[in-house]
């Protein structure tokens, strides 16, 4: 459960960028997390509370966009998702396979005023 | 009614840690002080390692130590035995350490005049693969005991270390654990990982181990 340490990051980041950017109501934050991260958006919405208690971001809504495992298969070019064929091609059974999309996580942006 | 409009920022929170890691790799090359990251699972005999380590270098270079841990320091205390400079992190629950944790961590150790020091990483097989600590290189333990599916099911770990160090070899007769086939699976994930079968119990490998360290300590300072 290492989802605390990493959401507290996030909010000193958005306290930051909102600091910089002269932004003082925020509505909602929109995270980016690959199905490859470590990081498990159940636990990130269950452990986001608790990190921005106190901060500008407590009462902001939390979205997640969750991203694909993707890959491309170094033998025949075609891209495909990792996790449901468990990181086999699917159309000629090639290994190697180039990560294309799946580890991210990203502070996509926030909607405020 | 206010007005709500969308800010984008596209900050990887990864991408953060690793600028970080790089800047502090470079601080560390202009002090001529290598950096190990150690990682493995709890019990694998990390501590033990680290002792014979510091045994088999100790003439050659001046060697530092940083112990991280969720609480306690026993292990710390087990290093200082040695004469050797130590600091005890504690990470107050966190499962990794990152960038940041570990440059304050060797603030607080002091690098000058150091040779080489090792980050006795959280034992963890997971999240300290994730987290780029700003080390030189990367090594993992896995030990006999724990199985030899284990790049299977820890692939990231497997796949992001220099060197995968296999302790508990004088065990190997009492478990079923195929040396060949853990060889075999680490070397599908990572082509260029080195692998080194040793006993920090016995001292078996640790010869070839100190090796491997004194020509990268060599590599890095010049």
């Amino acid at each position: 459960m290492h989802e605390l340490g990493v959401v507290i990051k996030v909010a000193k980041t958005v306290e930051n960028f909102a600091k910089v950017n002269g932004i003082t109501d925020i509505d909602t934050i929109v995270l980016q997390i690959g199905q490859l991260s470590s990081m498990i958006p159940r636990y990130i919405e269950a452990c986001y509370p608790a990190a921005v208690h106190g901060t500008i971001l407590e009462n902001t809504k939390l979205q997640i966009e969750v991203l694909p495992a993707n890959g491309m298969c170094g033998n025949c070019g075609k891209v495909f998702n990792l996790i449901e064929n468990k990181y086999c091609c699917p159309y000629c059974s090639g290994e190697d396979i180039e990560l294309l999309s799946g580890k991210e996580f990203m502070i996509k942006e926030i909607i405020a005023c | 009614m206010k007005e709500f409009k969308i800010l984008e920022i596209k900050e990887s929170i990864f991408e953060d840690n690793n600028k970080q890691a790089d800047l502090l790799r470079g601080e560390l090359k202009n002090n001529k002080t290598f950096l190990l990251n150690l990682m493995s699972a709890p019990g694998s005999g990390k501590t033990t390692t680290v002792l014979k380590t510091i045994e088999a270098l100790k003439n050659d270079m001046r060697i530092g130590v940083m112990e991280a841990d969720i609480d306690s320091d026993v292990d710390a205390y087990a290093v200082a035995q040695t004469g050797t400079k130590v600091i005890q992190l504690h990470t107050g629950g966190m499962c990794h350490l990152d960038a940041d944790m570990t440059k304050q961590g060797l603030e607080g150790l002091g690098t000058e005049n150091l040779d080489f020091i090792i980050l006795e990483n959280v034992g963890n097989l997971v999240c300290p693969a994730e987290f780029d600590t700003g080390a030189s290189k990367n090594a993992m333990i896995l030990s006999v005991p724990e199985g030899d599916d284990k790049p299977l099911k820890y692939p990231l770990m497997f796949s992001i270390v220099d060197v995968l160090l296999i302790n508990k070899i004088d065990a190997l007769d009492y478990f079923d654990f195929d040396l060949e086939a853990v060889v075999e699976r680490a070397k599908k994930l990572n082509p260029n990982i080195k692998i080194i079968p040793i006993s920090a119990r016995t001292g078996e490998g640790i010869d070839e181990w100190a090796n491997w360290i004194r020509a990268e300590v060599r590599n890095w300072q010049e």
